[in-house]
C-alpha cells in the first residue's frame, strides 16, 4: 500500500480527497437521495415511510395551498437578493477604495454579526419589531411620531427585513473580491477614452464585476428561498415559506413522505433557478 | 513658425502629502514632436504624464493643451489619449470592442466607427484579429491594440507610459523604430516616458531628462549626450568619466585641477561654478584617446592629457574599454574602436597618456 502511494501519484491524490469524498457521500448524496426516494412513499402512522409507492405527494404539492406559498417563497428570495445587492454592491465599491489596512479592518467588521448565533440575532429583530410591545413603536409612539403602531412584524416586511440583515455579508464578499481584483488602470482607460462616470461603471466596473454578483446573488437566494428560522420568528405564524411548510410536515404533520415532496421541488426550483441566473448573467458579462 | 505648443507645462507642481514628485516643472512640447520623459523609477515622470492626460491635478502651476488651459478638467474631456504601461486593456471585449470604446463613447455613427476602426487596425497590422480578445494575443499584438485603442480617436497629443517596457528586449527594438515611424506617418504629437535611456534617445525629438520631480535638461538626444548641464544627466545618459577636480580658472579660458596638480583644460562649465570650488569634470570614453610618450605633440591650449598606468582591458566586440589608473589614483575608461584588428597595441601594466578634445570636457557641479 505505502509502495503504492509512493509510485503513483494518482493514487496520492485519491487517498487525499477519499475522506471528504466519503463524507460527501455517506452524508449528502445518500440522504438526497433517501429523500428522493420518500418522496414517492406512503405516510407512516406515527411519522416514517410505508414502503408502497404514491405519486400523489407531487400533486399534493402542486395543490394552490402550497403552490402560492412556493411562489411567495421565491418572491421573499428574490426581493431579498434584489436588496442585498443594491445594499452590497456600492459598500463592497466604496471598502476597495479604503487603504489596505482599513480593507481588511472593513471586511472583519462585515463578518462581526456572524460570531452571535443566527437565532439570537434574529430574537433581537423580534424585540425591535412587535408590533405592540417592539421597541421601535413603542418609542415612536411615547415620542407622539405616530398613534397606531406600525406594521412591521409578522408579514413579508419582516421576514425579508431579517434576511437582508442575515445575509448582507456573503453578497459583500464576492463582490467586494471581484472589485478588489479589478485593475485600476482599466478604469483611467475607459476615462482616457471619453467615458463619463456613468459609462466607467456600465461598460467596465460592472461587467467585470459579475462574477461576483452571480456568487453573492447565488449565496443569499439559496439560504432565503430555503429559510425557516427566520419566516418562523419574524413571520409570527402567519407570515409562512416553503421552509416552514417542510418542517411542519416532519415535526407536526408526520407526514415525511410529502415533506420529502416538497424539499424535492425546492430543490428543483433552485436549481432552475441558479441556472437560468448563471446563463443570462454570463451572456451579459461576455462569458468572463 | 511661432505656432502654440501642443502641451505647456507652466511651473507645475504635484504633491502627494509629504512627497513632492513634480517640482515646479515647466516644458512647452511643440506640435508634432516626440517627446520623452526620461529618468529613473520615482522621478516623477509618470506624475508629469497623468497630470496632462487629467488622472492627477496639479497642486498648483497650469497646463495647457493646445494653448487651451486644462485646469481641473477630467480626463474624458482632454484632447489626449493614453498608451498604459500593462496595456490595460478591456479584457471582456474583443479586440474590436477595445478599439471602438473611445468612438463609441463619443456617440460617433456605427458606419464612421467601423471604417475608422478597420483603419486603426489595419495601421498596426491586426486585420482579422478583430474577434479576439485580448487574451487571445501576444504582448506585442496586445501592444498594438493599445496603440490603435489611443490612435482611433486622433487625439492631438498622444501620451505612452513606458509601453515597450513588457516587451522582451528584440520585439521591443522593433517596436521602437515601428512607433517612431507610425508617429512620423499620423503627425501626432508623441509624449513618451521611459526610463531607458536608449529607448529615448533613439525615438525622441527632444527629451527631458527628470530625476527627484525637477527637470533637470530638456535637449535633443546628440545635446544631451554630447553637452550634458548637469552632473546626473551626464551620468544617467550612456557612460561618462567623473574625475573630481578643483577649479582654478573660468576666464577667458576654464582651467581645472586634478588631486596631484596636473591642470588640464576643459570646454564648458556651469554658470553657478566660482573659482576655488571643487566639481566634477565629465568626459565621455570615446573621447578619450592612448598615447605612448614618444607619439605626444608639444602641449597645447585645447588638447587635456594625464599620465597613468594601463589597468585592466576589456574587450566588448566593437571596441575595447582600457582603464588606466592615473598618478593621483583616480581611474578613466577610454573605449578605444577596435578598429585595426592586428593590432594588440597596449598592455596591462605600461605607461599611457590618456588625451582628449578640452571641448569635450564639462565641469559639472559635485552635487
Amino acid at each position: 500500500m505505502q509502495e503504492l502511494l509512493r509510485r503513483n501519484p494518482a493514487a496520492r491524490a485519491w487517498a487525499l480527497i477519499m475522506p471528504s469524498l466519503v463524507f460527501l457521500l455517506v452524508f449528502f448524496v445518500a440522504p438526497l437521495f433517501i429523500v428522493l426516494i420518500y418522496s414517492f412513499l406512503t405516510r407512516g402512522k406515527y411519522g416514517g415511510v410505508v414502503w408502497q409507492f404514491n405519486p400523489e405527494n407531487f400533486q399534493r404539492a402542486l395543490d394552490p395551498l402550497y403552490f402560492s406559498t412556493f411562489l411567495r417563497s421565491i418572491y421573499i428570495a428574490v426581493v431579498t437578493t434584489l436588496i442585498c445587492l443594491v445594499l452590497g454592491y456600492p459598500l463592497a465599491y466604496w471598502i476597495t477604495t479604503r487603504p489596505p489596512g482599513q480593507r481588511n479592518l472593513l471586511m472583519l467588521a462585515l463578518m462581526i454579526p456572524f460570531w452571535t448565533n443566527f437565532l439570537i440575532r434574529t430574537y433581537a429583530w423580534l424585540t425591535l419589531l412587535r408590533t405592540n410591545t417592539g421597541l421601535i413603536n413603542v418609542s415612536l409612539m411615547s415620542l407622539g411620531v405616530i398613534k397606531k403602531p406600525l406594521p412591521l412584524f409578522a408579514n413579508d416586511f419582516a421576514i425579508i427585513l431579517g434576511l437582508v440583515y442575515g445575509w448582507l455579508p456573503v453578497m459583500v464578499l464576492p463582490i467586494y473580491a471581484a472589485l478588489e481584483r479589478l485593475d485600476k488602470s482599466l478604469i483611467e482607460a475607459a476615462q482616457d477614452l471619453y467615458a463619463t462616470n456613468r459609462h466607467v461603471f456600465l461598460r467596465v466596473i460592472w461587467p467585470l464585476s459579475l462574477p461576483g454578483v452571480v456568487a453573492g446573488s447565488m449565496l443569499v437566494f439559496i439560504p432565503a428561498i430555503g429559510s425557516f428560522v427566520t419566516p418562523a420568528i419574524l413571520g409570527g405564524g402567519k407570515s409562512l415559506m416553503i421552509g416552514n411548510i417542510i418542517s411542519n410536515q416532519f415535526l407536526a404533520a408526520h407526514d415525511w413522505p410529502f415533506g420529502s415532496a416538497l424539499s424535492t421541488l425546492m430543490m428543483l426550483v433552485m436549481l432552475l433557478g441558479t441556472l437560468i441566473y448563471f446563463r443570462s448573467a454570463l451572456r451579459e458579462g461576455g462569458g468572463v | 513658425m511661432d505656432s502654440t505648443p501642443a502641451v505647456e507645462l507652466c511651473d507645475v507642481v504635484k504633491t502627494f502629502g509629504e512627497v513632492t514628485a513634480v517640482d515646479h516643472v515647466s516644458i512647452q512640447i511643440q506640435d508634432g514632436e516626440f517627446f520623452s520623459l526620461l529618468g529613473p523609477s520615482g522621478c516623477g515622470k509618470t506624475t508629469t504624464l497623468r497630470l496632462i492626460a487629467g488622472f492627477e491635478m496639479p497642486t498648483s502651476g497650469e497646463i495647457r493643451i493646445g494653448g487651451e488651459t486644462q485646469g481641473f478638467r477630467p480626463p474624458f474631456r482632454r484632447p489626449v489619449n493614453t498608451v498604459f504601461q500593462q496595456y490595460a486593456l478591456f479584457p471582456h471585449m474583443t479586440v474590436y470592442e477595445n478599439v471602438a470604446f473611445g468612438l463609441q463613447m463619443q456617440k460617433i455613427d456605427r458606419a464612421e466607427i467601423r471604417r475608422r476602426v478597420g483603419e486603426a487596425l489595419e495601421m498596426v497590422h491586426l486585420q482579422g484579429m478583430e474577434k479576439r480578445r485580448p487574451k487571445q494575443l501576444s504582448g506585442g499584438q496586445q501592444q498594438r491594440v493599445a496603440l490603435a485603442r489611443a490612435l482611433v480617436n486622433r487625439p492631438k497629443v498622444l501620451l505612452l507610459d513606458e509601453p515597450l517596457g513588457a516587451l522582451d528586449l528584440k520585439l521591443r527594438k522593433a517596436m521602437q523604430l515601428e512607433l517612431k515611424s507610425l508617429q512620423e506617418h499620423v503627425g501626432i504629437t508623441f509624449i513618451y516616458v521611459t526610463h531607458d535611456q536608449e529607448e529615448a534617445l533613439t525615438m525622441s525629438d527632444r527629451i527631458a531628462v527628470m530625476n527627484e520631480g525637477k527637470v533637470l535638461q530638456i535637449d535633443a538626444p546628440a545635446e544631451l549626450y554630447e553637452n550634458p548641464k548637469h552632473r546626473f544627466v551626464a551620468d544617467f545618459i550612456g557612460e561618462t568619466n567623473f574625475l573630481p577636480v578643483k577649479i582654478v580658472q573660468l576666464h577667458p579660458d576654464i582651467v581645472v585641477e586634478l588631486g596631484d596638480g596636473t591642470r588640464l583644460p576643459a570646454g564648458w562649465a556651469e554658470e553657478h561654478l566660482r573659482v576655488g570650488q571643487e566639481a566634477m569634470l565629465s568626459i565621455r570614453p570615446e573621447k578619450i584617446n592612448l598615447y605612448e610618450e614618444r607619439e605626444l605633440s608639444p602641449p597645447n591650449a585645447t588638447t587635456a592629457r594625464v599620465q597613468g598606468t594601463v589597468e585592466r582591458l576589456v574587450y566588448v566586440g566593437t571596441d575595447t574599454h582600457h582603464t588606466v589608473r592615473l598618478r593621483n589614483g583616480d581611474t578613466i575608461v577610454a573605449r578605444l574602436q577596435n578598429f585595426y584588428v592586428e593590432e594588440e597595441p597596449w598592455e596591462v601594466g605600461e605607461t599611457t597618456y590618456a588625451q582628449w578634445d578640452a571641448a569635450h570636457a564639462r565641469v559639472l557641479s559635485k552635487e
